[in-house]
């Protein structure tokens, strides 16, 4: 991972309104055709964080750097951001608006047309481009945000939740466009409290709660770290009877079968060789790494 | 600059382009001309019936004399004849034109009682709409008596009374053997010549109509404030409104998106009242050709033209400044409708300067004065009085200039300081003191 460069590095930022501490002391590295998702749950600091990368809010105290350098209002041009408070002016047709937010990216006004069209080609979206937004629906529009956000070809794409509201087909869609942003070399972020999105999308992640950061790194290495420490089981077997086994820290039982999360240090080989001369019918036994939805929940449920 | 302008731009063609605007063009003038023609036509209603007095002559010899000075137009006889034909006077005398028809109700033997009792009656029947009483002592100052239906035509008792009096007078110089030509000589007025003093004398009555100009700046730029303001605000609003406000300044700065939305409005402002004048420049035009052609000799009043560009200017920055002002009120409120109790009281801050300039006509270099044409929020109306009555030395103008634009600049800055930390607040309106936070923080 460390032969992609740097794009952002956000270095000790603290930021605080008034008593209340939105971003404490948080570190974040983002890198060049990785995807990072900055993942938490409601409130923990998300959209701040956000907020003092994009310039929006000036972090307490902390250093942001953007390419290298810190930060000025002329990166802007270099960024694409699209907040979780998103809009568009209603009474304005498609392609004019577009154009707008091109040209407020710096871009010459027929360099922007010609992006909004290949834009709204690739997202189908064409022949709405005379209409105006309010005749659009909600989905609709929501790409329409995203073809601003990417208009002028930024190198680092900012996306507060994103998926927030798209159909499926429209969600499939779209992660096929920021698979292929990623694959020429764009940076991209994006945050989410959707933890099958980020699992399934993100290359590095960053978990923040009540404003700190929890974790962080490589999706590989987090998950990693939790180990293969628990079992997707359906046997015959009486719920009591498991827990009793000394391999076992805990069972939670769903409709079809049970999960068991192995103790530390226990062996799933040893823990089947058991359950079978126990005589035992299993029907499933799956050793299965920890989804991030777990991770999450038992992250931020320890904290709580 | 090219965000501002595009963000000027974008304001500029999406306001023009509403129906709004073009719907207020268009009905704008029809509506000046509809309240300018309509009082007229008003008054002109009233002609349509003469007024039916019946005249109770205890004199017995002034009847012949108060009909015919009732029925005879115009009561300014002892005007100079160049005012009393002056266009505005004639105008005048022609809207409150009021018809009678008098006729003589002697008393043939019945007490005065019972024929006050019978006029009354006719009146009560519509037959007649006043009858007058002219008691015996009247020319040494006996009061007559009007005994009308309608005591709230106050127009016609007025006319009436002066009319009455011109009998009056007319009789007692008869009795006096004064001639007409005596008469005449007698009443005859003089004008005074209105001159600066220190220059040749030429008879300057155009101040006159000059401080009419300030007030009318002044009218305009209230009339263009009310009319604008709700647009500045709901421009301001509407990144609010759309949630647009966190993608713009991903892109832009506040202060640009605010100084952009403000003087696009403006120009917006500035395109209708150049339709409205170009339309009344072009009646005014034919008006005066039409006029000319009939052989009338008119001017227009004259104008030096440095006044109208300080007219201009002082329009320009007062209109930006309570435009900044309105700007401000939409950065600290989530919706329109909060933002409607607030601009009452500052259209009345209009209209508060056209009253302190009052005083600054009578003195124009006192103290008061030039404290008050310093004031930014009056300074278009005050300033501009001190520059027609008596122009003060022009470090002075300059200085409220400047004073206006650093006034505007430095709103429209605290515009985007509110309105930037604002939005990241959503769905509630800031307190004073919040704001004042705000300002601080961020």
């Amino acid at each position: 991972m460390s032969d992609h460069p740097v794009s952002l590095s956000v270095e000790r930022v603290s930021k605080k309104f008034d008593e209340f501490v939105a971003v404490d002391d948080l570190s974040l590295t983002a890198r060049r055709g990785r995807i990072f998702g900055l993942i938490g749950p409601n409130g923990a600091g998300k959209t701040t964080t956000i907020r003092m990368i994009v310039g929006i809010t000036a972090p307490d105290s902390g250093r942001i750097e953007m390419f290298g350098r810190p930060f000025t209002p002329e990166l802007r041009e270099r960024i694409g951001y699209l907040p979780e408070e998103r809009g568009l002016y209603k009474r304005m047709k498609v392609g004019e608006q577009l154009r707008f937010f091109g040209v407020l990216k710096g871009m010459e006004p027929r360099a922007a047309d010609r992006s909004a069209d290949c834009w709204l080609e690739r997202l189908k979206l064409a022949e709405w481009k005379q209409h105006k937004t309010d005749e659009l629906s909600k989905g609709m529009q929501q790409k329409i945000q995203f073809v601003a956000t990417v208009l002028h070809d930024p190198e680092l794409l900012i996306l507060d939740e994103v998926f927030s509201g798209l159909d499926p087909v429209n969600a499939e869609l779209l992660i096929g466009v920021l698979l292929e942003l990623r694959a020429r070399g764009k940076t991209i972020i994006f945050s989410t409290h959707m933890m099958e999105q980020a699992e399934k999308l993100c290359d590095d992640i960053c978990l923040i709660n009540r404003a700190r950061k929890v974790l962080d790194g490589s999706l590989r290495e987090v998950k990693s770290s939790f180990g293969r420490n628990s079992v997707a089981l359906r046997a015959d077997v009486a719920d009591e009877k498991l827990k009793n086994s000394p391999h076992v820290a805990g069972v939670k039982s769903y409709g079809d079968y049970d999960e068991v999360l192995l103790k530390e240090g226990a062996d799933a080989q040893v823990f089947l060789h058991e359950l079978i001369a126990a005589g035992v019918r299993v029907e499933r036994f799956e050793q299965t790494e920890l989804s991030l939805h777990d991770i999450f929940v038992r992250k931020v449920g320890e904290a709580a | 600059m090219n965000k501002f302008l595009a963000v000027v731009r974008r304001e500029y063609v999406q306001n023009v382009r509403s129906k709004t605007f073009i719907i207020s063009t268009i009905l704008g003038p029809l509506l000046m001309i509809g309240f300018t023609i309509l009082p007229g036509l008003m008054f002109g209603l009233k002609t349509g019936e003469a007024t039916r007095i019946a005249v109770v002559d205890q004199t017995n010899r002034l009847y012949e004399r108060v009909r015919e000075s009732v029925m005879q137009a115009g009561d300014e006889e002892n005007l100079p004849a160049q005012l009393r034909n002056s266009r505005p006077a004639r105008e005048a005398r022609e809207a409150f034109q009021v018809q009678y028809q008098l006729e003589a109700a002697p008393l043939a033997g019945r007490t005065l009682e019972e024929t006050k009792r019978e006029l009354a009656a006719r009146v009560a029947q519509k037959q007649l709409d006043a009858y007058l009483v002219l008691p015996s002592g009247i020319l040494e100052g006996e009061r007559p008596e009007f005994h009308g239906r309608n005591l709230g035509d106050l127009i016609t008792i007025a006319q009436l009374e002066s009319r009455l009096n011109r009998a009056l007078r007319l009789q007692r110089m008869q009795d006096a053997n004064i001639n007409d030509a005596q008469r005449s000589a007698i009443s005859q007025e003089v004008e005074m010549m209105r001159c600066k003093a220190g220059t040749r004398c030429e008879d300057e009555k155009s101040s006159e109509s000059n401080v009419f100009l300030a007030i009318g700046v002044a009218s305009f730029i209230v009339i263009a404030i009310l009319m604008y303001g709700q647009v500045i605000l709901s421009a301001v609003v509407e990144e609010k409104t759309t949630r647009l406000a966190e993608v713009l300044f991903s892109s832009v700065r506040p202060f640009t998106l605010m100084a952009g939305k403000l003087i696009g409005v403006s120009l917006v402002a500035l395109t209708q009242y150049g339709i409205w004048a170009l339309i009344f420049l072009a009646l005014g035009l034919y008006g005066a050709a039409a006029i000319a052609a009939s052989g009338f000799n008119f001017s227009l009043p004259s104008v030096a033209p440095s006044l109208i560009i300080y007219s201009m200017l002082y329009f320009v920055i007062g209109f930006l400044l309570y435009a900044t002002i309105f700007a401000l009120i939409g950065a600290m409120v989530t919706t329109e409708k909060e933002a409607g109790q607030i601009t009452v009281p500052l259209s009345m801050l209009l209209a508060i300067a056209i009253y302190l300039a009052f005083p600054v006509i009578r003195s124009p270099n006192s103290t008061y004065a030039f404290w008050v044409s310093m004031i930014p929020f009056f300074s278009p109306v005050t300033m501009l009085v001190r520059i027609i009555t008596e122009t003060p030395p022009f470090w002075q103008i300059a200085l409220s200039l400047l004073i206006g634009v650093a006034t505007i600049v430095f709103t429209i800055w605290l515009t985007a300081r509110v309105y930037r930390v604002g939005m990241l607040m959503y769905g509630k309106r800031a307190s004073i003191p919040e704001v004042l936070r705000w300002v601080r923080q961020s």
